[in-house]
């Protein structure tokens, strides 16, 4: 059942764009976003091998179950509280920026917090399910989605007005000084492994090597693809202008023999369930590590209060949020994860061993 | 047994069984013997008694030897309990009171054995006939298509009136022993009055009674029966229906026809790709309708887009209520034609569908474009093949042009997601119902 | 008691999002389509702009063709503009299909025009797909045009500028992402085709040339012509090779062109400059021999080259780049003062033209 360990690495891959992680990458595409991204992948790589083959020393087990082999209740409970404070802003900053896109693009006179509660409605449906069933509806999704994306991708390549000599130039920067800002947003697209956490539970046997030279690959084609396509489309000096600029992408691309001719539409489309997939995975571990904290039996009215308290925070986010300040959090929330990810691979690989000894 | 004890039983039985016109209560006499008959003709079969016991009963003249004959008829059986005689000569059994001996004698009236036409699910080669509505008739029909010694069959009533008839079959050999200990305990669970066909178990199975989606598969088809034991699957006949119900069922059990089976490959690939495509028309097309012309208009070609308005323009009402309109319309056609005779039903469709849509565009009730979304809703709802299935399809449209028409787009793809998210939710006896790769059912013993 | 308390949650939900609803909601029918979008400078004051939207009527009628209403209104703004016009009509004005923006040619050639450029970009309504073109006389002219085969409004206009209808080398439509990005990337710079306006028809042929700022240059058809070949954009075209007495008509079918900056050290910067034309022998005006086919492949190399040469010193005198030999430039250098060193090598650069012609086919006749 290794497909499962991929999709979970995919998904965080098709998610970045709305996370902003292509803005952030552009942005500093003269100052040491190429050198960053060549960076971020062997570190990716590296996190990526070092947290699977850890976590299949306990195979079929989530961190709650992990922990619980633990004698001191205590450490593993305030490992647990930072780790999802972690997983939901994750999720709350896809929330709300796509959210953002969609009034933006699609609904223009809608309120937000309209669509906040169409949104909150499939999640507190989505997270409460079983963690295999999560899997499948995820499955199913990226099954239903990724074909379509991918058609859209290669639209993208295949376009005559891709500029790749826009896309050199940017390259050509490649020995500028790497800026943290882009190795961390660039590893973003890497951390989707971290989802293991939980969803170690549904993964079955050992992780084979081919899956991570799978990871490699897609990593850096789609690292590829977020940074200089919307180059390619906008220009080096261009593209930095766009707030989300693969969105203005998918709207430069024309499918001329199609009933819809504008790929943002089918782009969008798309997207809703990628990201809605993604804030359920991520929203999904907070919830069942906040069930590992509580310990003994969780009844419904503990979790009811966990998911009002999710709810509440996504409106205040939603109302006091805009794009801009967002975004500028963004950056700051993907540094202090990229440190946080390699401080919970450490203590875990350490541990583990000397549990293992 | 003591001859006083058995005329307490036999006057027991006289009163508990009120005088009806069709209890029959019978002493027959010859010079060295003579025996006491207690049944209700209406439920069975004279000719049976006639055979087994009137007919013997003058041709053997010794007393003793008429006692063996009857211990060794196969439809015998002796008295137990009174309850357990009363509930028999209730469903037909004859009671025989003879010397100090109680038998009971299995005189049940099988009628409505004749095997019927498949009519629900109709396929175009393979078998065309059905199940009965008899339920020996119809384990007889299993047993003739699956000839295994490893066939298992188990009884059991449900209902607290009805006290129908469960057979419980499947094959040993690869059906899940965890899963059928799960359908027992569901069925010993049950609580109603009136069960007669196994659809009923289609609600019951929720705890508020109250299901949207199907998960058991009810059939008539006995060929699909056998290739559901087969693989691995549980099966439930239920006395006088000529229903079978298939548990664990999942999303692409209903998918499939078992036309499926009796054509080549590319085609039952391209027919399973068609239905899938059907459902998804049928499902989203009406909410898609309002989310484009309300919402987002950009989203057609300008081509397109400007043809809609057009259409459009002399419609006096939004566009939810257009589509209401003529999606209720279309709903009354379709419960129209299964209540109309089978003669008129053509007629009727014709009449509703044709003349009714090309006069409501004429008066400029509804948009051209209006009409043909709503036709090809309604065909694309009947290409999934399983009728319960296709029902819930027919209510599953509603819910995303609800949604539709509050949020657009976003509502649009939301209502798909959601009801997915539903269906991948759901667990037909731990079945999980919805999965892109089904697991096949573990064949531990 | 259970079943009851679900039922009051649930109407109270249904009942907020009814109440928050009816927003955004209107049918297609009660949206006025823009079709295209005119700007053009007011006559009276230079500052000012005219500002013209092309509606589409819609009719229920198949019969007849879809009617169209063109709006004007002056302001100093765009948003001033479609603000006021948003007042004369009824409907609900819809941008989301404006595929066609229309400048007037003394608006392009004015400096001092980029907020419009960018409105354009700015709104999330208007398609980053729709194409932009220099109306001539005037944008509003360009608008008013109905041809006879047209049945929706402006599709005639989408057909044209688009690759659906006619294909021709003379003209190269452009679309509003791309023109934004050849207006900000240093390198390269936007072409727009022009669009005359004549009774009951359009005639595109001829291309203004744009800095970074405003127009400068148009260029005429033949000269369209080439720049589309050396954009590698169009294949299909005719040329007209004239040797002796001897007229001939090359029908391309490949064009091929391949540029390099040579920057030899020491030595003068050049860009080279290699053409390839396939194509078939169409028209001719005497009768050609085979064996005489090489030769007029030769005087169509040089042709061609000339033609290439001149139409590249053209443009570089007027200090434009529209090919984007700038961005290749930067593209292949590392140093981060390569568009510095461009602008100082760019007008002085010299082109060599190589080019290679084959006639493949002399049609049906010998």
């Amino acid at each position: 059942m290794n497909r499962y360990f991929l999709y979970l690495v995919l998904l965080n891959m098709l998610i970045n764009v709305i996370i902003f992680v292509p803005k952030i990458l552009i942005e500093y595409r003269y100052d040491g976003a190429v050198m960053g991204v060549l960076i971020a992948i062997p570190i990716g790589i590296a996190l990526n091998y070092l947290f699977s083959t850890t976590l299949t020393k306990f195979p079929q087990q989530g961190l709650p179950e992990i922990i619980s082999l633990l004698k001191h209740h205590w450490f593993g409970v305030v490992h647990l509280v930072g780790i999802q404070l972690v997983w939901f802003t994750a999720g709350l900053i896809t929330l709300i920026s796509f959210i953002d896109i969609l009034t933006r693009f699609i609904n223009p006179e809608m309120p937000k917090l309209l669509l906040l509660t169409i949104f909150l409605a499939a999640l507190f449906l989505i997270i409460q399910m079983p963690t295999d069933r999560v899997m499948y509806l995820l499955e199913i999704i990226l099954f239903l989605n990724t074909p379509l994306i991918a058609f859209i991708i290669f639209k993208a390549f295949s376009n005559e007005y891709l500029s790749w000599d826009s896309m050199l130039e940017v390259g050509t920067h490649i020995w500028a000084w790497p800026s943290l800002k882009a190795i961390a947003a660039a590893t973003y697209c890497f951390s989707g492994y971290t989802n293991l956490i939980i969803f170690n539970r549904v993964i079955k046997g050992k992780l084979k090597l081919w899956n991570f030279f799978i990871i490699t690959v897609l990593g850096v084609f789609n690292l590829f693809t977020t940074f200089f396509i919307p180059i390619g489309f906008h220009g080096s000096d261009g593209a930095q202008e766009l707030l989300y600029p693969w969105i203005t992408t998918a709207d430069s691309l024309r499918l001329v023999y199609s009933p819809i001719e504008r790929v943002i539409f089918l782009f969008l489309m798309f997207y809703m369930s990628i990201s809605l997939m993604s804030i359920s995975i991520h929203w999904h571990v907070a919830l069942e590590l906040l069930k590992g904290t509580f310990r003994g039996k969780v009844n419904m009215k503990k979790n009811w209060i966990v998911l009002s308290f999710f709810g509440v925070f996504s409106v205040i986010g939603v109302i006091y949020l805009n794009a801009l300040l967002l975004n500028k959090i963004t950056v700051y929330w993907l540094i202090g994860r990229l440190g946080f990810e390699l401080l919970v691979v450490c203590i875990f690989f350490f541990w583990a061993r000397r549990r293992a000894a | 047994m003591p001859s006083n004890k058995v005329q307490i039983i036999k006057e027991s039985l006289r009163n508990k069984i009120l005088p009806s016109e069709d209890v029959v209560y019978k002493e027959l006499h010859t010079k060295e013997k003579y025996i006491e008959i207690l049944y209700i003709k209406t439920v069975s079969d004279g000719m049976v008694i006639k055979d087994n016991l009137i007919i013997p009963f003058f041709e053997i003249a010794n007393p003793d030897q008429f006692l063996d004959y009857l211990q060794s008829l196969p439809t015998i059986k002796m008295f137990e309990k009174e309850d357990g005689a009363l509930d028999e000569l209730i469903r037909g059994d004859a009671i025989l009171f003879y010397q100090d001996h109680i038998f009971l004698l299995d005189s049940k009236v099988d009628r409505n054995n004749s095997v019927l036409d498949t009519t629900v699910e109709t396929t175009i080669q393979g078998p065309q006939s059905g199940f009965s509505e008899s339920l020996p008739t119809n384990i007889g029909l299993i047993r003739q298509r699956y000839p295994q010694n490893t066939l298992e069959v188990e009884s059991t009533t449900v209902g607290t009136i009805s006290k129908t008839k469960v057979m419980i079959i499947h094959d040993r050999k690869v059906a899940d022993i965890q899963t059928l200990h799960k359908i027992k305990q569901f069925l010993s669970s049950i609580d109603i009055e009136m069960f007669q066909t196994g659809e009923q178990l289609l609600d019951i199975i929720k705890k508020s009674n109250r299901a949207l989606i199907p998960v058991m598969l009810v059939t008539e088809r006995p060929d699909r029966v056998v290739v559901n034991i087969a693989a691995g699957k549980i099966i439930l006949l239920v006395s006088g229906s000529p229903f079978a119900v298939v548990l664990p069922t999942v999303m692409k059990d209903f998918m499939s026809s078992m036309e499926d089976i009796y054509q080549t490959y590319w085609v039952a690939k391209f027919l399973l790709v068609l239905r899938y495509i059907g459902f998804m028309t049928s499902l989203v097309l009406p909410g898609l309708y309002v989310a484009v012309t309300s919402y987002n208009p950009e989203l057609f070609r300008v081509q397109l887009a400007l043809n809609i308005a057009g259409s459009r323009t002399s419609v006096p009402y939004p566009s939810f209520i257009e589509v209401l309109l003529m999606l209720f319309m279309m709903e009354m056609l379709t419960e129209a034609s299964i209540r109309l005779p089978k003669a008129i039903g053509p007629t009727a469709t014709t009449v509703g569908g044709l003349i009714l849509g090309q006069a409501a565009t004429e008066a400029g009730l509804v948009s051209n474009i209006m009409i043909i979304i709503t036709s090809s809703v309604a065909i694309s709802n009947f290409v999934v093949p399983i009728n319960a299935f296709s029902f819930t399809l027919r209510i599953m449209k509603y819910f995303v042009l609800v949604l539709g028409t509050i949020f657009g787009l976003v509502g649009v793809v939301f209502g798909f997601l959601l009801l997915v998210a539903y269906m991948v939710k759901l667990d037909s006896f731990g079945q999980p119902f919805l999965t892109l790769i089904q697991s096949k059912p573990s064949k531990k013993l | 008691m259970n079943f009851l308390n679900k039922w009051k949650y649930l109407m109270i939900v249904v009942m907020s999002v009814l109440l928050l609803t009816s927003c955004g909601f209107k049918d297609i029918d009660k949206r006025y389509f823009v079709v295209s979008i005119g700007v053009d400078l007011d006559k009276t004051n230079s500052k000012r702009y005219l500002v013209s939207l092309k509606f589409a009527v819609s009719n229920a009628s198949k019969e007849t063709p879809t009617e169209f209403q063109i709006i004007s209104e002056k302001a100093n703004s765009m948003s001033e503009a479609v603000r006021m016009i948003k007042t004369k009509v009824d409907k609900e004005i819809d941008f989301s299909h404006a595929k066609a923006i229309v400048l007037s040619e003394e608006l392009v050639r004015e400096k001092g025009n980029a907020g419009i450029y960018y409105w354009f970009a700015r709104r999330r309504d208007i398609q980053k797909i729709s194409w932009v073109a220099i109306g001539r006389p005037s944008a509003l002219k360009v608008l008013k045009v109905k041809p006879k085969s047209e049945r929706i409004p402006s599709n005639a206009l989408f057909l044209s500028l688009g690759k659906d209808g006619s294909e021709s080398p003379y003209v190269m439509s452009e679309f509003l992402f791309d023109m934004k990005y050849r207006l900000i990337e240093r390198g390269i710079d936007p072409v727009l085709p022009i669009i005359d306006a004549k009774k009951g028809f359009f005639e595109i042929n001829k291309v203004g040339l744009f800095n970074k700022s405003h127009m400068i240059l148009t260029l005429p058809p033949e000269e369209t012509k080439i720049l589309n070949f050396l954009r590698r954009r169009e294949e299909k075209s005719s040329n007209k090779i004239t040797r002796g007495k001897t007229t001939i008509v090359i029908d391309t079918h490949k064009v091929n062109t391949k540029y390099k900056i040579v920057t030899p050290k020491g030595k003068a910067p050049f860009i080279k400059v290699n053409v390839s034309v396939e194509g078939n022998l169409e028209e001719t005006t005497k009768r050609v021999p085979k064996e005489k086919l090489s030769d007029f492949e030769r005087a169509a190399e040089k042709s061609i080259s000339k033609e290439v040469k001149n139409i590249l010193v053209k443009i570089q005198k007027a200090n434009l780049d529209p090919i984007g030999f700038g961005l290749r430039y930067r593209s292949r250098h590392f140093n981060n003062d390569d568009w510095e060193q461009w602008k100082q090598i760019y007008p002085t650069i010299a082109f060599k033209v190589q080019t290679k012609v084959q006639i493949e086919d002399t049609g049906l006749i010998e």
